[in-house]
């Protein structure tokens, strides 16, 4: 391009990431590490229709709705005179968890579409075995675009040293706040981050709860320590990081004194929250919690969705008036010692919502 | 599994054949959007445990794909179905089977281990002479003249072998069943197509979760090759190769290069690999099976376009789920084999080979 930045560095090319999957997620590290490594980052408009049914049209029918929004997202990207695509293969984010199979495989089901892409710059991120193996995806990324090496690691050092700040922060401001505030009905919505902050695929429901009233927690907000520390009572460890948020932050929120409802959003088709959520609800139930399971696909419309979130909140609200407190019920089952599971089902069996 | 235990004189209740009540009782219980391998494993549960099973048996796994977590779902569904049953769940590779076998050995008591390696061996061979057979079968389903006769002859020595209590016994059951097999009176003077058959290792070994595509592809004339038999994959996955042969799936896995890259879990690699290997044998067609929402077949069938462009082999994907019918199933069969006989015909002599 050969414009001057203020880093002084020549940009060297034009980078497109599809605004879409994991970019909620690491968006940021991914964007200001390129800035520092002189590259011109063009993200991906924010999703709509048009980019859902482009993307739906490349994919087999039977993938589920955010790897169709991505498809959709790479195309916008084609046609922008982008370089290259930055489609990172993110095997794993953490030591023994998986992020899911079919993320695994984006590169290759993009390149096996029809119509020409830009070339694409596809380092595997696979922390599996141990968190070094972050080198090899910094590697992979240099040696694709021709990088100093050690100016990439330094980068990305960076770029990843502010992303864990903001989040610190994000975190202790939560842990330091109570759960409920007053006048307003805490929700709790448990799904992964591409459906929370992607507001076509979700209805807009973070913005619509607030509006009605309702304090809305995230996953994200929920330290990742204390998150571990409710799992650590299972059998069998799960191997999926969406997992592990997801029932580590739901049984963490379950057992905070205070009325609260939980939102389960997930997408249709996704092979993961088939299991997670089933697990979420059996928990919910012996904890006599509330919650909603709502399943977003393409032809999720914004009128049904309004309609069962009134009727949820009327009916939180109207528990909440009766002033029936929620004991809190400590013992837990979720794959733990058989023993206390059968107390602590039956204790609070007596609670147990939509009887 | 079953033959390993009872040598080691553990009483066995095996799960009725998967049936309809058995899909129906896993689909009651199990979450609605589960795989189907689930739902069918669920329901063997429980059929089992109404036969007076106390605890099971299962493989495991640490993912990426649902597979891993299905013993951790299915205990928790039964727990709330009332039902508590002891588990034992083989962890490769945390787990390897000799630890298994400790955990085993400490429910029945002392066994030497030399028994114990003996019922390993004689329960593995089972496993591979079976598989021996079945290759038999599907090379004879297309020609036999009296369609079905192969498959009873089959069906007949499956429980010849399995009631075997010793090598000698088995071999025994094993050369009668495959003389009986040789005998089968076959038509030589039709075109006999070649297809492979690829996707997730349940559907594929369990012909009633697919509805016995396997089958009737052979009785439409087709001689069918599998990527996966059920002993490959018990030495593979249990063994880690420990009872020697060769494993076809590293091999597959070379082949799915440049298509698919990385392994999605599952056997979405060996689907695309092993498909491309049977490209380049000069094989006709191939069809994948898959449970509705497979994860690692999803990405495989998304990436099927490709292979078939480049190596000229069309691909038939068929999810499989408890709605499925059978009318639709034969329809796409029959269409897909016509398919494959018109382009025999067109490129016949002269067979491109990717
Ligand atoms: S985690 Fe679920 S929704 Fe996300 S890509 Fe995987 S299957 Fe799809
Ligand atoms: S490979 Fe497919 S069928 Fe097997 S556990 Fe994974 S999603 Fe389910």
């Amino acid at each position: 391009m050969g414009e001057k930045t203020e880093g002084d560095g020549i940009l060297k090319y034009r980078i497109g990431i599809p605004r879409a999957v994991m970019y909620y997620q690491f968006g940021t590290i991914w964007k200001s590490f390129f800035h520092t490594m002189d590259t011109e980052v063009i993200v991906s408009g924010e999703t709509n229709k048009k980019i859902l049914d482009e993307g739906a049209t490349r994919v087999v029918d039977e993938a589920c709705l955010p790897v169709k929004v991505y498809f959709g997202h790479a195309m916008q990207l084609a046609r922008e005179e982008v370089d290259f695509l930055f489609i990172p293969r993110l095997v794993s984010i953490e030591k023994k968890a998986f992020i899911c199979p079919k993320l695994m495989g984006l590169p290759d089901m993009l390149s096996a579409g029809k119509s020409s892409l830009p070339p694409l710059i596809k380092p595997t991120l696979n922390l599996v075995k141990s968190e070094s193996r972050l080198e090899d995806f910094l590697q992979d990324i240099a040696k694709s675009l021709s990088f100093d090496k050690k100016k990439t690691r330094q980068a990305w050092h960076l770029a990843q040293g502010v992303y864990n700040k903001e989040m610190e922060s994000k975190r202790r401001s939560f842990l330091e706040n109570q759960i409920d505030c007053p006048g307003l009905t805490t929700i709790f919505l448990a799904a992964h981050p591409y459906l929370i902050h992607d507001r076509f695929l979700n209805l807009n429901i973070v913005d619509k709860l607030k509006k009605m009233g309702c304090r809305v927690i995230l996953p994200e907000e929920i330290p990742p320590e204390v998150q571990n520390a409710e799992l650590s009572c299972l059998r069998k460890p799960l191997f999926w990081s969406f997992g592990k948020m997801q029932l580590g932050s739901v049984r963490f929120i379950a057992r905070q004194p205070g009325a609260k409802g939980i939102i389960i959003l997930s997408s249709f088709g996704c092979g993961i929250d088939s299991f997670i959520d089933n697990m979420v609800v059996r928990y919910l139930k012996k904890m006599g919690v509330p919650y909603l399971n709502i399943i977003l696909d393409e032809h999720s419309g914004a009128a049904g969705l309004d309609t069962r979130i009134e009727a949820f909140l009327d009916m939180l609200r109207w528990k909440e008036s009766k002033d029936e407190d929620y004991v809190s019920t400590y013992g837990s089952y979720l794959g733990c010692d058989e023993g206390t599971a059968r107390a602590s089902g039956a204790g609070c069996s007596s609670t147990t919502l939509f009887q | 599994m079953k033959a390993l235990l009872e040598h080691l004189g553990l009483d066995v209740v095996v799960p009725p054949y998967s049936s309809k009540r058995t899909l129906s009782l896993g689909v009651q219980h199990a979450p609605e959007f589960a795989c189907l391998p689930l739902k069918i494993n669920l329901g063997n549960l429980i059929e089992a445990r109404e036969l007076g099973a106390d605890a099971f048996i299962m493989a495991g796994g640490v993912g990426p794909c649902r597979f891993g977590l299905y013993a951790q779902l299915e205990k928790e569904i039964l727990y709330d179905l009332g039902y508590t049953y002891e588990s034992l769940v083989l962890e490769p590779p945390d787990m390897g089977i000799l630890k298994f076998l400790k955990e085993v050995r400490q429910i029945i008591g002392t066994v030497s281990w030399w028994r114990v390696w003996q019922s390993v061996r004689i329960a593995y061979r089972k496993a591979y002479l079976i598989d021996e057979l079945e290759r038999v079968l599907q090379e004879l389903r297309p020609r036999e003249v009296v369609k079905g006769t192969a498959d009873r002859i089959f069906s007949f020595s499956l429980s010849t072998i399995d009631r075997a209590k010793n090598n000698d016994d088995l071999n025994e059951a094993f050369g009668l069943a495959k003389q009986k097999l040789l005998h089968v009176p076959t038509d030589d003077n039709q075109i006999i197509l070649k297809i492979g058959l690829v996707g997730e290792i349940y559907t594929l070994l369990e012909p009633f979760a697919s509805l016995e595509i396997e089958k009737k592809l052979g009785y439409l004339g087709a001689h069918v090759n599998r990527s996966l038999y059920l002993s490959e994959w018990i030495n593979e996955h249990l063994f880690h190769g420990f009872l020697g042969k060769k494993n076809m799936n590293r091999q597959f896995k070379d082949y799915s290069y440049p298509f698919l890259n990385h392994f999605v879990g599952g056997h979405g690699q060996e689907s695309i690999g092993a498909s491309v290997a049977f490209a380049k044998e000069g094989y006709d067609g191939i069809v994948q099976l898959a449970p509705l929402t497979c994860m690692p077949e999803i990405v495989a069938h998304t990436i099927f376009p490709k292979v078939t462009k480049e190596c000229g082999i069309p691909v038939l994907t068929i999810y499989l789920d408890e709605q499925m019918g059978q009318e639709g199933v034969n329809t796409r069969l029959e269409a897909f084999t016509d398919l494959l006989r018109k382009k025999r015909a067109l490129l016949d002599p002269l067979r491109t080979i990717c």
